[in-house]
């Protein structure tokens, strides 16, 4: 026997230091850090009477009640919810709609269109709304060729118009949830249902959309709380007819730079990240509360599509018309736009193609850093945080550490911070810490907190992934003398290698498209496409904005097919 | 110097409530012995076997293979399960999915940084030793079940540990592989002398396999003895309910003498006891006590009632037909009772013989 039994003298006590022990404290230290650090300015700050980097601050509640008896804010207050009610209503019942046709009846182009109607999901927000405005904006193409049909026209800058294009963005979540759970549903909970005398259609209004129960109300309040925090929506579409959320009022007075106001923001701040906790803690309550709708699954039955009849047709020309109208329309326009010196339905654009939208993107030097900085921190800056946010599941999730709970609470609750407030949290803190003043506008603290605020994201698109593994493959791997580190490493991380991909692209187009988080991280040479395209909104010029969102796009685009083609990620079940 | 795992007073008691997984459970495995732990789901098996392979942390205990110490929670000391040199075969055999059979089986020795040739000469003994010397190139899920199976014991054996783990590693298979199995895995167990530890709720197989078993139940070690004596001797009402087909019936004690107990059942009617298994029990007149017999013992008498001793009146209740045999269930005056016969009994009312030496008196 050659075994190190024989070597090794009693041991009298367990080793003090343990490299396991160390990278799972590790990795709770960052993840609090990570979580702490936008959030203690602002806390803090609401409870001062004068901005933090000024002498003599002292302690207030004076931020609080001069903004809850501001009419103003409690205005602005019913006005957000008000828009994300309606908008997360009107993409629920469009969402579900979608999913359950496409899903589960013969309409022709299923496949088709279940790619289609996703389109929004990896849009940046701002493209959206800018597509929008593009096409049905007072100067809309679209609005533009109606009003030359003398047929009344809308008013996209509106309260409506808001909620509509919202509504248009969210739609792919309640999609894609109900969708992923209709794949899942037992199709004998359906077979049982006819046996019993139920017609085919009933048997979809009485047993189908009841079990999507979870699935609806996840993905509602998922956009619910999406919503209350969306930005660039209000922002383009309010901001010229005085209309005004939350995100737009913390952008406005924000932006404004150094202002006394700064109590104010933190006060608001502060209450929209308790209004946002609260939703999330009851999204996690009723989502629990619905655990008596999962069904047993992995069964491999395809339930038998509902046969629309005559029908068919029909449900395809409105689904149809629904994305061209929409989605494909109004991106075309971007698109076109970019290439064209002025879009207009009375030129013909052949005429006046051009490439000097680009050109005068990538001859600018800030633009071009622009783009350059968001392909790097989407390229680099997700590996980095997918790699940790797998690191930090795996301690949650697989480990004996005493402080695994913790880790997921942490994880998840950057959720209640919107990005806005991230932004000017992290600013903030890097003003008010000494020594780290200097990493203020660079792309490594905006890598940095997009990293904090995409935390849950990669964090939950993992940890399924993690729990699907059975624990005796890691338990195998340590008694077969394999420390947990070199557990995580030789056995966990390869297994867990498809996911750990999905969850870098689907990290790397959240970054990619992501702007209100930058907002008060960028200066000269560390923008990212998003907020140059703002910057470049509010001077007026649409084509510059088209060739960005274009770029954005085609890049995101990129991405989706290398990683399908090339890696076999499926970002959606 | 002997290589005995020995656990002492293993106590776990969970975080989360009040109850004990495992209360107290002493146990001397013997170098090369092959001991099963054993009881229904539930009854701390497993845990007190994750115990051992540092899985699972216990509140109080200690665990040592002679006098390598690897858990004494008197002094703090846990080691973690990848400073124990143990083999584990797990229920799933968690073979790992993105390594081919060679790398599975080879992954303990390149952790111990083995030169190369070494690991690959005991890489191919392990799997020659399993019969599967020519799988080295598939991956997992090439396999069949059985397959992968051994290659999770090759897997478990290759790094040469003193003491082996199964948990439950026959019952993913279907019944018939699951018979040659045990045949098969016991035979290596002897042909390597390694010290084995295995848990299962199949009793056939503890029986099949086992020089000792330890009968556990509610997080207690009911019982722990060789094979033979578990069955002829369990030492209470629950080794005895647990094992085999099993009836109980009470009556009341009418006599005690050095050899045998008489009891006298409501109706009269006598049974003689011997009292050989149990010396060390005092009964009293008078005392109320359950006794218990296996089905298999009961013997039915065709043709009115006879003069041999310990023979009662039955009634049947209830018949059932399994093939080779039926089941009957049948009244008596100290209780209900279960007995199986290769015979089709006709008519409600039998007369039965419960052999003296066949009744089983139970420590209270």
């Amino acid at each position: 026997m050659t075994s190190a039994v024989q070597e090794t003298p009693r041991p009298l006590a367990p080793k003090i230091f343990r490299w396991d022990t160390a990278l799972q404290w590790a990795v709770v230290i960052i993840t609090f850090v990570l979580v702490i650090f936008p959030a203690w300015p602002i806390v803090y700050q609401s409870f001062m009477d004068k901005p933090l980097y000024e002498k003599d601050t002292a302690f207030t509640f004076g931020n609080y009640t001069h903004i809850l008896s501001d009419p103003h804010f409690w205005h602005v207050l019913i006005y957000t919810l008000a828009f994300a009610v309606m908008s997360t209503i009107i993409a629920g019942f469009i969402g579900i709609a979608l999913a359950i046709f496409i899903n589960r009846t013969n309409m022709p182009l299923r496949e088709f269109f279940s790619n289609l109607v996703t389109i929004p999901y990896y849009v940046s927000p701002l493209v959206l709304a800018f597509a929008w405005i593009e096409m049905y904006g007072p100067q809309g193409f679209g609005t533009i060729v109606i009003r030359a049909l003398r047929i009344p026209t809308w008013q996209l800058y509106s309260f409506w118009g808001i909620v509509v294009v919202a509504a248009m963005y969210y739609v792919p979540y309640t999609f894609l949830y109900a969708s992923s759970s209709l794949a899942l549903a037992d199709a004998q909970l359906e077979s049982a249902a006819r046996i019993g005398g139920a017609s085919p259609f009933r048997t979809i209004l009485t047993i189908t959309v009841p079990l999507l129960r979870p699935a609806i109300i996840y993905s509602a309040l998922l956009t619910l709380v999406s919503a209350l925090e969306l930005l660039s929506i209000p922002l383009l579409l309010g901001n010229s007819v005085g209309i005004e959320t939350l995100s737009t009022y913390l952008y406005t007075i924000g932006m404004v730079g150094v202002n006394k106001d700064q109590g104010a923001v933190a006060a608001v701040a502060l209450l929209v990240v308790i209004l946002v906790t609260g939703m999330v803690y009851l999204q996690g309550k009723l989502t629990s509360m619905e655990r008596r709708f999962v069904t047993v699954g992995g069964k491999a039955t395809r339930p038998k599509l509902l046969d629309l009849g005559g029908w068919k047709g029909v449900v395809a020309f409105f689904i149809g018309l629904y994305v061209l109208l929409g989605i494909i329309l109004p991106l075309a326009c971007v698109v076109l736009d970019s290439f064209v010196s002025f879009l207009s339905p009375f030129m013909n654009p052949l005429k006046i193609l051009t490439l000097n939208n680009y050109r005068g993107i990538f001859d600018t030097p800030a633009y071009r850093e622009a783009v350059v900085n968001s392909i790097n921190i989407s390229i680099f800056a997700a590996a980095i945080g997918i790699l940790f946010m797998a690191i930090a599941a795996l301690t949650a999730y697989r480990s004996s550490f005493k402080g695994r709970e913790a880790v997921k609470y942490m994880a998840l609750y950057p959720r209640a911070f919107p990005g806005i407030i991230v932004s000017i949290g992290f600013l903030w803190a890097f003003v008010l810490l000494p020594g780290i003043g200097s990493l203020r506008n660079t792309i490594i603290a905006i890598s940095i907190a997009f990293i904090m605020r995409y935390l849950p994201l990669g964090f939950s698109a993992i940890s399924p992934a993690v729990l699907q593994v059975s624990d005796e493959l890691d338990r195998a791997g340590r008694v077969a003398g394999a420390t947990w580190m070199q557990t995580i490493r030789h056995i966990l991380l390869p297994i867990l290698r498809p996911a750990i991909l999905s969850g870098y692209i689907l990290l790397a187009i959240s970054f990619l498209k992501e702007y209100s988080t930058a907002l008060f991280l960028v200066s000269k040479g560390s923008n990212v496409i998003g907020t140059t395209m703002l910057e470049l909104w509010k001077q007026g010029g649409a084509e510059p904005v088209a060739a960005l969102s274009t770029i954005q796009m085609a890049i995101t685009a990129a991405l989706i097919i290398a990683s399908r083609k090339l890696l076999g990620v499926k970002l959606h079940e | 110097m002997n290589n005995d795992l020995i656990i002492e007073g293993l106590t776990k008691k969970f975080a989360t409530s009040a109850s004990v997984a495992i209360s107290d459970v002493n146990l001397i495995v013997k170098e090369g012995q092959f001991t099963t732990l054993l009881g229904p789901s539930g009854c701390g098996k497993s845990t007190t076997l994750n115990c051992v392979a540092g899985l699972e942390e216990p509140t109080a205990g200690s665990i040592c293979i002679g006098d390598f110490v690897m858990t004494d929670t008197a002094r703090g000391l846990i080691l973690p399960p990848e400073q124990r040199h143990l083999g584990m075969v797990f229920q799933s055999y968690a073979l790992w999915p993105h390594m081919k059979v060679f790398d599975n089986v080879a992954f303990a020795l390149k952790l111990q940084k083995r030169p190369s040739d070494e690991i690959k000469q005991r890489v191919h003994e392990s799997l020659a030793l399993v019969g599967l010397e020519d799988l080295s190139d598939r991956y997992p899920f090439q396999l069949s079940g059985g397959q992968q199976q051994r290659v999770a014991l090759a897997r478990a054996v290759v790094s040469r540990p003193k003491v082996l783990l199964l948990d439950e590693p026959l019952s993913n298979l279907d019944a018939k592989i699951r018979e040659n199995a045990r045949v098969w895995l016991r035979g290596l167990q002897q042909q390597l002398g390694i010290t084995t530890v295995y848990v299962t709720h199949d009793q056939a197989e503890a029986f099949a396999m086992s020089d000792m078993i330890a009968v556990m139940s509610m997080g207690k070690l009911q019982q722990y003895a060789p094979p033979e004596e578990i069955y002829e001797r369990p030492a209470n009402r629950f080794v005895a309910e647990f094992i085999g087909v099993t009836s109980f019936i009470t009556g009341t004690i009418q006599k005690v003498d050095s050899q045998q107990i008489t009891l006298k059942l409501a109706s009269g009617e006598l049974l003689n006891i011997h009292k050989e298994n149990r010396p060390d029990q005092k009964w009293k007149q008078g005392d109320q006590v359950p006794v218990a017999i296996r089905s298999e013992r009961v013997e039915v008498i065709s043709g009115g009632a006879s003069s041999r001793e310990n023979t009662i009146k039955a009634h049947i209740a209830n018949r059932t037909y399994l093939g080779s045999k039926w089941q009957y269930s049948v009244e008596t005056a100290g209780g209900s009772l279960r007995l199986e016969s290769t015979d089709a009994i006709h008519g409600d009312n039998l007369f039965m013989v419960l052999p003296p030496d066949s009744i089983i008196l139970l420590a209270e």
